[in-house]
């Protein structure tokens, strides 16, 4: 069979999903033995585009030609039968087991159910060792780092014979001089008939590795390009951004004066030495890509992880624990609106009034003409579409999931509401409407956080904004007319 | 206000699931029920009736506390063995200091409301053992529990040197154990069963405490992060479960004026079985004590069909398996085909 140039051929792919078109219309070619790479905003379609190719999504139209025929995957395993191996960000080795059993995991010879060693066996091995000589097969994988789980992940990969490896963000969790080592393995694997395609926010890494880059923004393919036609950074995030106009930011009137949050040298796992201050009745937002420690910022002030460093609100020193920061007036929206923030099986009268159960009882009992009013009031102000407070919470759509979330931290009457990305897979309509309800909160006087990787929002109705990477707070701007996109962009990305 | 909104989404009155579960158990008790009539002799007398609650109200005060447990998302295997250690204790308590050479008819000869303060109080300690390592160690709850209740068993073993103790006991023990309502089977037991049961109910569906309970069993990570100590609530509960079980044990010691090491063995599985009968879900988050009273009460029929159509007891329970088994399949059944 003669190898055609390009590996893959993506042809007018489109992928909805209910209210948003995640991928639409992209078309561009892989070639052949190339590293190629992968670059957008968060939002901006390559997960999703990833999902399709590694058969998690089924697309929604389009064509994909893999060496030239159509290729259509109904799942992760037939991808990988077909020539695509993937590395996730979660890692799928299972850390109980040795090297060698992961590498043979789901292909094992047996008789009779017995495990037995073969020559198969041998072989993987030794393609592992061509990789990374220093592994020894009956290690157990649990005593590996996450850069030689890696390595055994492709290892595997490799030994099933793909043409193409798909690198999730593989240096976002490893150290520099592991980092070099994944680089020399992939500039090997190129060698030896690999097509490596490579997703990183690390735009330096592009340059480093890269042969080709595709650009993505908003569910659209932007341009593919060899990466020696790239002159720097600056010209990599201009295609990222593109000239999106952001909606017009209206500077408030009159100044925010009054501390109202000091954080001091915090620290803990996750944020080093992150200090600033809040003042009262502005919306802050605090922007970074993923992994940038802007969920641990949060969970921090609210109570929820342990940290180092001094966090006053109000001027007084927070104590741990949600319960005291609730007590204090704060109320935080979590990241994960399913599994933090909800009471699925509940109804969405059993979710509202859970952080202020004191407005809703006397004495210890509940009364419940006071609860359905005080529901059906949140209900009816944030609009959430239902015909009965006493449906249950999983029923309802994603976007009044989050309202009903909205609602019970507003419910908690706090004066400091932190919101951790917000408006995260839901569509547009409600995306605008808690939008006009954060404005119409800090009107009210309300001081208002918000965590967010999505750039426009954070432009849009942040009056202050907060740069972080890598666990630290970079920079401190106001918003105004004179705000740089680029700039943000850059420093978010590890720039100086 | 109610009347300004314009847009009222309406105040449902279609059934809960909770109560479609309770009704759908309540429909099965009255198919079993009506089935025992016509097999068992006797069966439809209203003496069987009564005794049907009465003789098993022990489960059912059980029940409340592994029934709010398990709406948390935890199990407490420990209760039966905590009662044999309160009735144990309790004798142990309460028994003269005759200083007879046989030490199990020597005990510390204590005042008896006093030996029943002191009992409670140790089955109180199990409780707050099994909370230490669930709540703040964060272990296992069916690891924890299965251990405290063989530490509770073990020990009122080594107490009552692996038998009972029933000598030098002083009359008043035996009072809680005889009283009840005169010239009926109806004892104080039953009336304490009664009124718990009742309360049981008020806190469920009534007060802050009641809801918290679902709340942290439906989502602990959401409960936390809204502001429930998450860890004092299952704290309380455990102990609260443990008192209950320390009732129940004072009570029964009373009753058979003995305190034996073998008593209530394999209360637990019971306890947990009419929970899951009456519709709790060990996934927690669901259930209700009203539906543990229907499982208690569904347990007792077969029970009692059981003895009255005199099988062997080794039938006894194969035959209380297969209707659990059958009945819980059924229940989930129903409850999915509703759900759609």
């Amino acid at each position: 069979m003669a190898l055609t140039e390009n590996v893959l051929e993506i042809r007018d792919l489109v992928k909805d999903f209910p209210g948003v078109r995640a991928v639409n219309n992209v078309s561009f070619d892989i070639k052949r033995n190339t590293v190629h790479c992968l670059v957008g905003e968060n939002g901006a379609g390559k997960s999703t585009l990833i999902k399709i190719l590694t058969g998690a999504y089924m697309r929604t139209s389009g064509l994909i030609r893999l060496n030239g025929e159509e290729y259509n995957p109904h799942s992760t395993r037939d991808a990988k039968q077909k020539g695509i191996s993937t590395l996730f960000q979660e890692l799928n080795v299972v850390d109980q087991l040795t090297i060698e059993e992961n590498l043979t995991l789901g292909m094992e010879d047996t008789t009779f159910g017995f495990l037995r060693h073969t020559d198969k066996i041998n072989k993987i091995v030794g393609v592992m060792n061509s990789i990374e000589p220093s592994l020894k097969p009956r290690q157990l994988v649990s005593s590996l780092s996450v850069a030689k789980k890696q390595i055994v992940e492709i290892a595997k990969a490799v030994a099933a014979e793909s043409n193409i490896i798909i690198m999730d963000e593989p240096t976002a969790a490893i150290s520099e001089s592991e980092i070099a080592r994944l680089f020399t393995i992939i500039k090997n694997l190129r060698a030896t008939n690999v097509t490596v395609i490579y997703i990183s926010h690390r735009l330096d890494e592009i340059f480093e590795i890269g042969d080709y880059v595709t650009v993505m923004r908003d569910g659209m393919h932007v341009e593919t390009k060899p990466v020696s036609q790239i002159q720097d950074r600056s010209e990599l995030i201009k295609m990222m951004i593109g000239k999106t106009v952001f909606e017009q930011y209206t500077p408030r009137e009159g100044h925010c004066e009054d501390t109202i949050l000091q954080v001091k040298h915090l620290s803990n796992h996750q944020l080093s030495d992150v200090s600033f201050d809040v003042h009262a009745g502005e919306i802050a937002g605090f922007y970074g890509l993923v992994g940038a420690g802007k969920t641990e910022l949060a969970r921090a002030i609210y109570g929820a992880d342990a940290y180092e460093g001094d966090i006053l609100f109000k001027g007084k020193k927070l104590q741990l624990g949600p319960d005291k920061a609730i007590a204090s007036g704060i109320a935080l929206v979590p990241e994960e609106r399913r599994s933090q923030g909800l009471f699925t099986i509940l109804t969405i009268r059993s979710n509202v009034p859970v952080m202020n159960m004191a407005k809703i009882s006397r004495g210890g009992f509940i009364n419940s003409a006071m609860e359905r009013s005080a529901t059906l009031e949140y209900v009816q102000k944030l609009k959430i579409a239902t015909n009965s407070i006493e449906k249950e919470a999983a029923k309802l759509s994603g976007g009044n999931q989050q309202k009903v979330v909205l609602s019970k931290c507003l419910f908690a009457d706090a004066d400091l509401l932190m919101l951790d990305e917000p408006t995260r897979g839901i569509d547009v309509g409600a995306k605008s409407e808690i939008y006009s309800l954060i404005r119409q909160l800090s009107k009210e006087g309300k001081t208002i956080m918000i965590f967010s990787s999505e750039l426009p929002e954070i432009m849009n109705i942040c009056d202050s904004i907060y740069l972080m990477y890598d666990g630290r707070l970079k920079a401190t701007l106001r918003n105004g007319c004179d705000i740089d996109s680029e700039k943000i962009l850059h420093i978010v990305t590890g720039g100086e | 206000m109610e009347n300004k909104l314009e847009r009222k989404p309406a105040v449902s009155t279609k059934l809960s699931d909770e109560s479609f579960i309770t009704f759908f158990m309540i429909g099965v008790l009255i198919v079993l029920f009506v089935l025992a009539c016509f097999v068992v002799p006797n069966f439809y007398r209203t003496q069987n009736m009564i005794n049907l609650v009465t003789n098993n109200w022990f489960y059912i005060v059980l029940g409340i506390g592994v029934s709010f447990l398990l709406i948390t998302g935890n199990f407490d295997m420990s209760v039966g063995g905590n009662i044999a250690l309160t009735a144990v204790l309790s004798v142990y308590f309460c028994q003269a200091a005759t200083g007879s050479p046989n030490d199990l008819a020597n005990g510390l000869g204590l005042p008896y409301p006093v030996a029943i303060g002191l009992a409670l109080l140790c089955a109180m300690s199990v409780g707050a053992l099994n909370a230490f390592f669930i709540a703040r160690l964060k272990v296992p709850s069916i690891i924890v529990t299965l251990g405290t209740m063989m530490l509770a068993r073990g020990t009122a073993q080594v107490v009552t040197e692996g038998a009972q103790r029933n000598t030098s006991l002083p009359d008043v023990f035996g009072m809680l154990g005889s009283m009840g309502i005169p010239g009926t089977t109806i004892k104080l037991a039953v009336l304490v069963m009664l009124a718990l049961v009742i309360i049981a109910l008020i806190v469920e569906k009534r007060t802050v405490f009641g809801r918290r309970i679902y709340l942290i069993g439906a989502n602990p990570k959401a409960a936390r992060l809204s502001g429930i100590s998450v860890e004092r609530y299952l704290t309380a509960l455990y102990i609260l479960s443990a008192l209950l079980a320390g009732i129940a044990g004072i009570l029964l010691a009373s009753e058979f004026r003995s305190g034996m090491s073998g008593q209530a063995t394999g209360y637990e599985f019971d306890a947990l079985v009419i929970s899951l009968l009456g519709g709790v879900s060990i996934a927690g988050g669901f259930g209700s004590v009203g539906g543990m009273f229907v499982g208690a009460l569904i347990l007792a029929v077969v029970k009692s069909s059981a003895t009255g159509l005199l099988l062997s007891p080794n039938w006894q329970f194969t035959l209380k398996g297969i209707v659990t088994f059958i009945a819980i399949i059924a229940q989930r059944y129903a409850l999915d085909k509703r759900r759609g």
